[in-house]
């Protein structure tokens, strides 16, 4: 998972064609369909790399 | 993980002054030293502070470097980024601070300021659609397509928020005309056609943070019921349609545009029209003509866009920072923190682009009901070499001047109005003593009068003649009577033009009358431009009591008209003078005076 619109895994099926309700809330603080500690880490990857202190993500 | 994040500039302003080449030097100083990898680089949106570009933010830091050159990027490199020591003499410094100042906490540019509209420009890479997501972004959309329209509509009039376009129109009840129009086709317009001379505020928003516009696009079109948008925008703007053109398709591949977005009964396609610069397609009625592919020019209202707009249907149009402040109206509790800032009748902050004979040229974002005097001296750092400052010009060649006298009138539409100006979208150009107020309004009224569209008579005629009378004023051949006639015409052209092209651009005119009626006497009575400007109506002389016979302005005059032996008083011979100027600009010490033609006065005060 290298973008927020990547699958985390086989559970989510968020596309464009499938569209989850939940999705832009999922991007940051998700999975939300789901518990996955791996998967809440690929989420915390792509924000770790590009946020520039720890005031950068907004709920 | 990167060590440190480094933001470079890469708006336009910065873009000229050469942060394309203090980036390649960086990464060639990174490469040479074999640590690119630990460094993210990106040319991100603009910080305002354009007097002292280009700029890099290093974060976490939080060192702001500014005034860059190519050549500076070893040491940053090799001190900051490998020995974590602040390059001291990269650091902001000016006349406003005793130390180099590290960034927003110390440089007093951005003590006063609020970052709403620009809340991601310069922290955010704008090419990147995840990081507009990490900063809260499209959560006021999620929200939205919850909502009923109406609902959205009643929460951005609750707000409070007008159009940062000019007008100042409530752009909740704007949306709410166009929701209760009747019609399946309904547009989302986006006006990005900023023309105002001295204006770069719409395209620093769309180089710095494209997502916020698409966002705000598809709240309206949630709001009104619209299923296509377009922004209209100059294609002198390449940057911004650029990174416009990367946020939709970003936003296409994410489902946010398209149909059944995020899985509800909600459709929405953004197209981009590069207008070619015309002035009066920043008009709304002009602008839908030119997408349309026709003429740009106005056409009678009503019916309104909201009624009948693009295509024959209805349209909301909205400017391009009115649009990036409806995601933070939208939010959850978003409403009521808008509302909290700015005053009774103007809510929200306003971005500003200060330019003319300020110190601190740029971009800024500050509460509405902040004083003139707070931005021009505070926030602007005051007047250029010391001088005196005169008037700011608000809302470009649609506005009017604020004089030294109303430093302490507080920006906000309904006070502006009632000094004769108007908020327009944002530009305040900064004029000081060496600026001739008739011919100011002279420069405006060719503007608008070269871009008026030529459609009805009142601006085709009326502004080519009271510009014919202020040229004969500036070159001495001005009546007394000509201040009643300009008078009057600019209020027959208010009254009677179609559009507000002609509705407006009086406006420097009458200001001016208003407040330096005095200038207008005095250049055609006394044949005299205090200023140094009109050139047929002053000399110059050098007073020899100052003059140290240093030769500068010797060695700058182009014509050779200045002669004198070194540390004597020199002189200025009037056959060969120009009047260009370059004498007075050089001078240390004050000792060039403007006299009015044919008379030896000392008139310096």
């Amino acid at each position: 998972m290298e973008k927020f619109i990547d699958h985390c895994c086989e559970k989510c099926t968020h596309t464009k064609e499938t569209p989850c309700k939940d999705f832009i809330r999922c991007c940051v603080e998700g999975p939300i369909c789901h518990e996955d500690p791996a998967c809440v880490a690929k989420r915390k990857a792509i924000i770790e790399k590009v946020a520039i202190n720890d005031q950068f993500v907004i709920c | 993980m990167y060590e440190k994040h480094l933001m470079i500039c890469g708006a336009t302003g910065c873009l000229s002054s050469g942060s394309q080449a203090v980036e390649e030097a960086l990464i060639k100083e990174l490469k040479k030293h074999k640590i690119k990898d630990k460094f993210r680089l990106v040319m991100g949106g603009c910080p305002g502070f354009c007097e002292v570009g280009p700029i890099i933010v290093v974060y976490p830091d939080e060192v702001f470097y500014c005034r860059l050159k190519p050549k500076h990027m070893a040491e940053v490199v090799e001190k900051h980024l490998l020995e974590g020591e602040i390059v001291e003499h990269l650091l902001y410094k000016g006349p406003d601070t005793e130390a180099p100042a590290r960034f927003f906490d110390t440089i007093p540019f951005y003590a006063k300021q609020k970052f709403n509209v620009l809340r991601n420009s310069g922290i955010i890479d704008p090419e990147s659609i995840d990081e507009y997501i990490m900063r809260g972004g499209y959560r006021a959309f999620s929200r939205a397509l919850a909502m009923e329209p109406a609902e959205i509509c009643e929460e951005v009039k609750s707000a409070g928020l007008r159009g940062r376009g000019g007008a100042g129109f409530s752009t909740g009840l704007k949306w709410e005309f166009t929701l209760n129009a009747s019609g399946q086709k309904k547009y989302v317009v986006c006006n990005a056609d900023e023309g105002d001379p001295g204006a770069f505020m719409d395209r620093s928003i769309l180089e710095g943070d494209p997502h916020a516009i698409l966002e705000g696009m598809l709240i309206c079109a949630r709001a009104t019921g619209a299923n296509e948008g377009y922004v209209y925008c100059r294609a002198e703007y390449p940057l911004a349609i650029k990174r416009l053109k990367i946020a939709i398709d970003k936003a296409e591949e994410y489902g946010l545009l398209g149909e059944k977005i995020l899985g509800y009964d909600f459709n929405f396609k953004i197209n981009i029209k590069e207008g070619a610069g015309a002035f009066v397609c920043g008009e709304e009625t002009a602008l839908l003509a030119s997408i349309e592919g026709k003429r740009g020019m106005p056409r009678p209202r009503p019916p309104f866009p909201a009624q009948s707009g693009l295509f024959g249907k209805p349209t909301t149009i909205n400017n391009v920072e009115t649009l990036a402040n409806i995601p933070l109206i939208v939010k959850e509790g978003g409403a009521a923190e808008f509302a909290s800032v700015g005053t009774e009748g103007s809510k929200g902050t306003k971005v500003f682009a200060l330019a003319g004979k300020i110190r601190n040229t740029g971009l800024c974002e500050v509460p509405m009901g902040i004083t003139v005097r707070e931005i021009i001296y505070d926030v602007g750092g005051g007047i250029k070499g010391g001088r005196k400052f005169k008037a700011v010009q608000a809302g470009g060649p649609s506005g009017g001047c604020i004089p030294a006298e109303q430093l302490d009138l507080p920006i906000d539409y309904d006070s502006l109005n009632k000094a004769g100006a108007i908020m327009g979208s944002g530009g305040l150009v900064v004029m000081d003593e060496r600026t001739c107020m008739v011919d100011l309004a002279r420069y405006f009224l060719s503007f608008t009068q070269k871009e008026s569209c030529g459609k009805c008579t009142p601006c085709r005629e009326g502004t080519k003649r009271m510009l014919e009378i202020l040229n004969r004023i500036t070159e001495g051949e001005g009546k007394l009577k000509d201040l009643d006639v300009l008078d009057s015409m600019a209020y027959s052209i208010k009254d009677s033009s179609l559009c507000g092209l002609g509705q407006t651009c009086p406006n420097p005119v009458l200001s001016t009358i208003r407040y330096f009626r005095n200038e207008y006497e005095e250049h055609i009575t006394d044949k005299f431009c205090r200023a140094g400007v009109c050139k047929p109506l002053f000399n110059y002389r050098i007073d020899a009591d100052k003059c140290t016979g240093c030769t500068v302005c010797a060695k700058a005059c182009p014509v050779n008209a200045i002669s004198g032996e070194k540390k004597k008083p020199h002189e200025i011979n009037l056959d060969l003078c120009t009047n260009c100027g370059n004498c007075i600009e050089k001078c240390r010490f004050d000792s060039i005076i403007i006299e009015p033609v044919g008379r030896e006065a000392d008139v310096s005060n």
